[in-house]
């Protein structure tokens, strides 16, 4: 059986009919009217050889609007994405939530809070907490860090796609930078495992080169593709929710023309938003802010209703530099919302201090939450047995008791979610045992899992091909002096 | 002295972020022979109390641009009949700014660049994805007192040390400040390639900046 929770719950729909319909009409009169930036010579052609209105001088491409819903429909509204273990492969549409993690630039002193480039280590360590939760279930881009204490830069995503391999079976997503993802194909074919291909817009309405280039590589491969609108409302987008609803959605929808027409109407594409407001005292994004769960709400219902699968990718990132209670709302609200309003894939583990750091204490802290969330949105079952009738029956009044009863010790597991990491002790047990929060438990369950959790090895000929990719890699950069 | 009416709508154009009202008002008060330092001051003290509002946390970075916007394009105007010693002495320097190759990032230099100017820098701004060798060539055709430089990719960072590198290469370090910039830097990377600062913010690198001058102007004496 395949991991992951199935949402049984209504989808929650915040916008009415009209709202959706005039979204909708904005969209596509924006895509004919004002066009989307493609920098991107030989797809600008491909667009006006298909009836797009191509200005080569400005790069934009304006697209009619039959030709937007057309390519729309085609997309398929759910596929498998397969892990290097086919236990791993998760399936993206209908119903189906999953969990991944966040990413962060560094680690970070648990102490101090200070961030610090990880060792290879602690690199790696992260990696194996990861594999052993059961709540994560794709691994992001650059996971976990942007590489250790080594790396050159332009290695970080070859590094972070082999790391990932060896260490976990779970299926995962990649980025791209500098033809990055040919060595990511490469690498995930060696052992039989795809990857979801990322592919980022450069905000407004604008498609960059080295995006294109990569998400058309991934595409041609056959493996998803994950398209994100990086528009930050009010900077690079509008700051109303409807209008960066209208802004991403052009973005998305004029990249899914242009994978329909490179792969003959054969794309697999995974809806995605990365928007969120921008704080208007640092001009950082406002990771956390109900504003970008708002637009989640909205872009989720929209996307939903176009019929493709949708990912939040900006949910479990916090503004808080803490591991703390700003840090635990941002993150629980923003993710429970993607999910409750028909997200199917969601970040939310290990990221503590939004894209700059992360710590496995943290993923241990999130991997609870991604549990709690999925208990709920399996929702309630009701049936002759959890109705308990004849239970009530039997025990009836008081002095009557639950607590012995066959069906308390069959059920509770299953209605309640126990976290792994959190304290529910009496005060006095509490006391007695040295105060701990959240935290420690969370240190605790680290340190365990490292000392007893046992990734599946990859096979030692795909190893030594996963290690010849690096390489290729290392040598690729060297020749581009980029190294 | 009593303040002509072209003048105060001139400043109240300016909190109001009305940026074609304050070229009208700039041009009114042209017409009416009032000195353009006069007016160009009027503009500085509206500026100040949009700033003043933003250290008090209650205005916030749409309201800076939006008043650095209208000032702008009141300074337009009123630059156009002053003497360009007078312009000169307005400034507090020159800068060229640009995030580097390999990015296209634009939010956070485009800000320090408009804050910059507003603060009364002279700024010419380079654009995105700019290469060492385009930075290199405009601190030779403008002499800036200050290079600030922005990288918010892992990747382009390098490119930073490159600028710097290619600036001592040509003989140009000496003259320029150099300050960077961007999510991926620190003050710590900013000093093992040789930048005179670092700032985590906006608003920080414009008092950097100042003071950078002002360590500057103190080594000339």
């Amino acid at each position: 059986m395949l991991k992951g929770f199935t949402r049984k719950i209504r989808r929650y729909a915040i916008l009415s009919k009209e709202q959706i319909e005039a979204i909708h009409a904005g969209t596509l009169s924006t895509l004919q009217g004002t066009g989307v930036k493609v920098d991107h010579i030989d797809t600008l052609k491909l667009l006006k050889d298909n009836g797009c209105d191509v200005d080569f001088e400005k790069r934009v491409a304006r697209f009619p609007p039959g030709f937007v819903e057309e390519c729309l429909r085609k997309c398929p509204s759910s596929f498998r994405v397969k892990a290097r273990d086919p236990k791993h492969d998760v399936v993206l549409g209908g119903d189906n939530v999953y969990f991944k993690n966040a990413v962060g630039q560094m680690t970070v002193d648990l102490d101090s809070m200070e961030p610090r480039i990880p060792s290879e280590k602690e690199y790696f360590d992260a990696l194996v907490v990861l594999d052993a939760l059961e709540n994560v279930h794709m691994l992001g881009p650059y996971t976990p860090y942007f590489g250790y204490e080594g790396v050159p830069p332009v290695m970080a995503i070859p590094t972070s796609c082999a790391s990932k391999l060896k260490v976990s079976a779970k299926a995962q997503l990649e980025g791209y930078q500098k033809g990055s993802e040919i060595f990511c194909i490469k690498m995930a074919k060696s052992v039989g495992s795809e990857i979801v291909g990322l592919m980022t817009s450069a905000s407004p309405l604008n498609w960059g080169a080295e995006a294109i280039d990569a998400a058309f590589r991934y595409a041609e491969a056959g493996f998803p593709i994950s398209i994100a609108s990086g528009a930050v409302m009010g900077g690079t987008g509008p700051a109303t929710i409807a209008g960066a609803l209208v802004l991403t959605n052009c973005e998305v929808l004029s990249a899914i023309v242009l994978l329909q027409l490179r792969t003959g109407m054969r794309a697999k594409v995974l809806s995605t938003t990365f928007t969120f407001p921008m704080d208007m005292r640092s001009g950082l994004p406002a990771f956390g802010d109900i504003g970008e769960s708002l637009y989640q709400l909205a872009f989720n219902q929209i996307w939903r209703e176009y019929g493709l699968p949708v990912y939040n990718s900006a949910s479990g990132y916090c503004s808080s530099k803490k591991i703390d209670y700003q840090s635990g709302y941002e993150k629980s609200m923003a993710c429970l919302l993607s999910v409750l309003s028909g997200a199917n894939l969601v970040t939310l583990i290990g990221n503590v201090s939004a894209e700059l750091t992360y710590h496995p204490v943290q993923s241990v802290l999130d991997d609870d939450v991604a549990g709690m969330i999925g208990r709920l949105v399996e929702g309630v079952t009701v049936t002759d047995e959890t109705l308990a009738l004849d239970l009530i029956e039997k025990v009836g009044s008081i002095p009557g008791s639950y607590i012995g009863e066959g069906h308390t010790r069959k059920w509770w597991r299953l209605e309640q979610f126990p976290p792994k990491a959190a304290d529910r002790l009496s005060y006095q047990e509490w006391k007695e045992k040295s105060k701990k929060s959240c935290l420690d438990y969370a240190k605790e369950r680290v340190e365990k899992i490292l000392a007893t959790h046992n990734p599946i090895p990859l096979a030692p000929d795909q190893e030594r091909e996963v290690n010849s990719i690096l390489e290729e890699a290392r040598r690729y950069y060297k020749e581009k002096g980029l190294i | 002295m009593v303040e002509p009416e072209s003048l105060k709508n001139l400043e109240r154009a300016v909190l109001e972020y009305d940026a074609s009202g304050a070229e009208v008002w700039a041009r009114k008060a042209i017409e009416e022979d009032i000195d353009p330092i006069r007016a160009a001051d009027v503009l500085s003290e509206a500026v100040k109390e949009i700033g003043d509002g933003f250290g008090r946390g209650v205005l916030f970075i749409p309201d800076l641009i939006g008043g650095a916007e209208a000032m702008k394009s009141a300074m337009r105007v009123l630059e156009a009949h002053m003497k360009r010693s007078d312009a000169q002495k307005r400034s507090l320097g020159t800068v060229v700014a640009g995030t580097v190759q390999g990015d296209i990032h634009d939010i956070g230099k485009s800000l320090v660049c408009t804050l910059l100017s507003t603060a009364g820098f002279t700024v010419h701004d380079l654009g995105v994805d700019v290469p060492a060798e385009k930075f290199v060539q405009a601190v030779k055709e403008y002499r800036p007192d200050i290079l600030a430089m922005s990288a918010l990719l892992t990747t382009s960072v390098p490119e930073l040390r490159k600028v710097v590198e290619a600036l001592t290469r040509e003989g140009l370090r000496g003259r320029t400040k150099i300050l960077v910039g961007g999510a991926p830097v620190n003050e710590s990377f900013a000093r093992e390639i040789g930048a005179d600062g670092y700032s985590p913010t906006a608003i920080g690198a414009t008092e950097l900046a100042r003071k950078l001058l002002g360590a500057k102007e103190e080594n000339r004496c």
